[in-house]
């Protein structure tokens, strides 16, 4: 009998054209990028062979260090501020046992909403004149206390953060959920019997046990934040001032509207490299980090 | 993965044994927990609901009586925004290519995961996995100039095709990563019944294969489905014909004209948002399940 699962015909036929379509528009572009990087071209004349001189030129390039600067910065304040209140608030909806059902489905929301649509929705939140935070600031201090959000350069950034925070904050939630109520339940019993009080019970037993989802959730955080765009886009499109642009926003302007296709190829590898030199040293750390019940 | 699905599993089913001697201590010692909660919850539903009010109030109150529900209901701006923002059409389009788009990611990867996973040819197979994996770590954006050209080379640019193709391909790598895992923990025995009817590996695949999978291509459909109808920046890069956007490039079009016009924007906000959380309150485990099967993609 001629074993069922050894047919190459239907092999072909069933891996061919995933290949195909996966070779074409993922390792080809990914292949020509790292190409493109060492020429100067603008998309019509002839492309000129200038070796590295794109990549030395992004160490000299202000916008491009500002950029990734900002990244940085959005990934900060993503680590500082987002986790530990997807910490606390999955810690407290895991304490409760009525609703938890509720709390998570509402905290999920506005991850289903799409990220053009929050982007807009915050761009009339933060309208000067008649925007959410603008009124709900005159109702506390008076006039004085409105700001420009958006235009202004140092509030901007801050003002996409939040935005983001907003969208994003619900999904860790949910993961960080998961894993708190997948610790067995008698280890939470045992520390009770001992005399353990809530806060300790969460600093000393929760905590640690969470510990490889902190990790998926800093690898997220992190590989997010640098590839971060269409938010940034629709909001304020790296302005005022350049106060927000990121890394794929600059790739954007250098590529499309300066037609730098060489450059802008060239920045586009120095992402793929500085986030996968990121998220390899986060792999590192966390393969060291084994939690067993 | 496993631990991922795992975690997710249990998340669902909760906890909610304990010692009933705990229960009175345990109840008291929650109020706070609920008023955090609480306030958390309205903090973050409380954007949308203000938006929703502001929906049906003129420019002039959304200024004026900010804090005061809308004098009387009106649609004349969810009119204006339905008429101006061409919302109806956009939404055809991104079910379109949205629809397109998972189909075909499930019928190629499907058959890739089950051929991967389950037929007798290891290292080979091995291999070409590894291939597809690398897809998880290169970020999109890295490949956006390359790819502009190439689908401008294919004669592709504007149309619903390239975002087709684009949205399909990035799915791959990820919903055959979990359709991989789930087929290789069926039992061999459940194949071998089939072989016994002489069926070959296609029948295999489509009579037994398939239909125990189901709830993985639930899941990987609605991941799918998820990522490609809020998917913006490939849509904004290779489709600019008006007629031709998609829901999340046609919405951002509209907040560049209507910047000031909040009442038709609120409007056409919602509207873009309210099938979503319909399509939410009934599919909120599937859809909170099949979106962070996804998050092993970091």
């Amino acid at each position: 009998m001629k074993p069922a699962l050894r047919n190459p015909w239907t092999y072909i036929a069933f891996v061919v054209p995933t290949l195909l379509l996966y070779s074409l528009f993922f390792v080809y572009p990914v292949i020509v990028s790292f190409i493109y990087g060492l020429y100067r071209w603008d998309g019509v004349s002839a492309k000129a062979f200038i070796g590295i001189d794109n990549f030395t030129r992004l160490l000299d390039d202000a916008t491009f260090l500002k950029s990734l600067g900002n990244n940085i910065y959005f990934m900060a304040f993503s680590l500082i501020v987002n986790i530990p209140l997807v910490f606390l608030i999955s810690i407290a909806i895991s304490k409760v046992r009525r609703m938890r059902g509720f709390y998570k489905s509402a905290v999920f929301i506005p991850v289903v909403i799409s990220t053009a649509t929050v982007a807009i929705l915050f761009g009339v939140l933060y309208d000067y004149d008649s925007g959410l935070f603008n009124q709900a600031l005159r109702a506390v201090g008076g006039e004085s206390w409105a700001r420009e959000w958006l235009s202004n350069p140092h509030l901007a950034m801050l003002s996409i953060l939040i935005a983001n925070a907003w969208q994003n904050i619900g999904f860790f939630i949910v993961l960080c959920l998961a894993a708190i109520l997948n610790i067995p339940k008698e280890i939470g019993e045992a520390a009770k019997i001992d005399g353990v009080d809530g806060w300790n019970e969460t600093r000393f037993v929760t905590l640690p046990l969470v510990r490889p989802i902190l990790f998926v959730m800093l690898l997220l955080t992190v590989s997010g934040t640098l590839k971060v765009l269409d938010i940034v886009q629709i909001m304020t499109n790296g302005g005022p001032f350049q106060s927000t642009e990121v890394m794929s926003t600059y790739m954007l302007k250098v590529g499309f509207r300066s037609m730098e296709l060489g450059y802008g190829s060239a920045i586009g590898v120095a992402m793929f490299i500085i986030t996968m030199a990121m998220t390899g040293i986060l792999h590192r750390i966390s393969r060291t980090e084994e939690v067993h019940f | 993965m496993d631990r991922m699905l795992q975690t997710n599993a249990s998340a669902r089913t909760g906890t909610t044994g304990g010692g009933s001697g705990l229960n009175g201590r345990i109840r008291r010692g929650q109020l706070p927990m609920h008023l955090l909660l609480w306030a958390y919850v309205i903090v973050t539903l409380f954007p949308l609901v203000w938006l929703l009010l502001s929906s049906f109030k003129t420019n002039r109150e959304i200024t004026v009586n900010t804090w005061a529900p809308p004098s009387r209901i009106n649609f004349s701006n969810y009119k204006a925004a339905w008429e101006s923002a061409h919302i109806g059409s956009y939404a055809v389009n991104s079910l379109y290519v949205t629809l397109a788009a998972c189909l075909l990611t499930l019928l190629l990867s499907s058959a890739t995961a089950f051929a991967l996973s389950r037929m007798r040819y290891k290292g080979l197979s091995k291999n070409i996995f590894a291939f597809i994996l690398i897809g998880l770590i290169v970020p999109p954006s890295a490949v956006f100039i390359p790819l502009y050209q190439l689908v401008t080379d294919l004669h592709l640019m504007n149309t619903l095709r390239s975002l087709i193709l684009v949205y399909c391909t990035y799915a791959l790598p990820i919903t055959i990563f979990i359709l991989h895992a789930f087929m290789q923990s069926i039992p061999r025995e459940l194949e071998e019944a089939g072989i016994m009817d002489g069926l070959g590996a296609a029948g295999l695949f489509a009579r037994i294969i398939l239909p125990v999978t189901v709830p993985a291509l639930v899941t990987v459909f609605i991941l799918a489905f998820i990522g490609n109808w809020n998917e913006y920046i490939f849509s904004q890069l290779f489709v600019t014909t008006e007629s031709l956007r998609t829901l999340p490039t046609g919405m951002a079009t509209f907040n560049d004209g209507y910047r000031t016009n909040f009442s038709s924007l609120s409007a056409a906000v919602i509207i873009s948002i309210l099938p979503v959380l319909a399509v939410y309150m009934f599919l909120q485990r599937q859809i909170i399940d099949g979106m962070t099967a996804g998050s092993v993609k970091g």
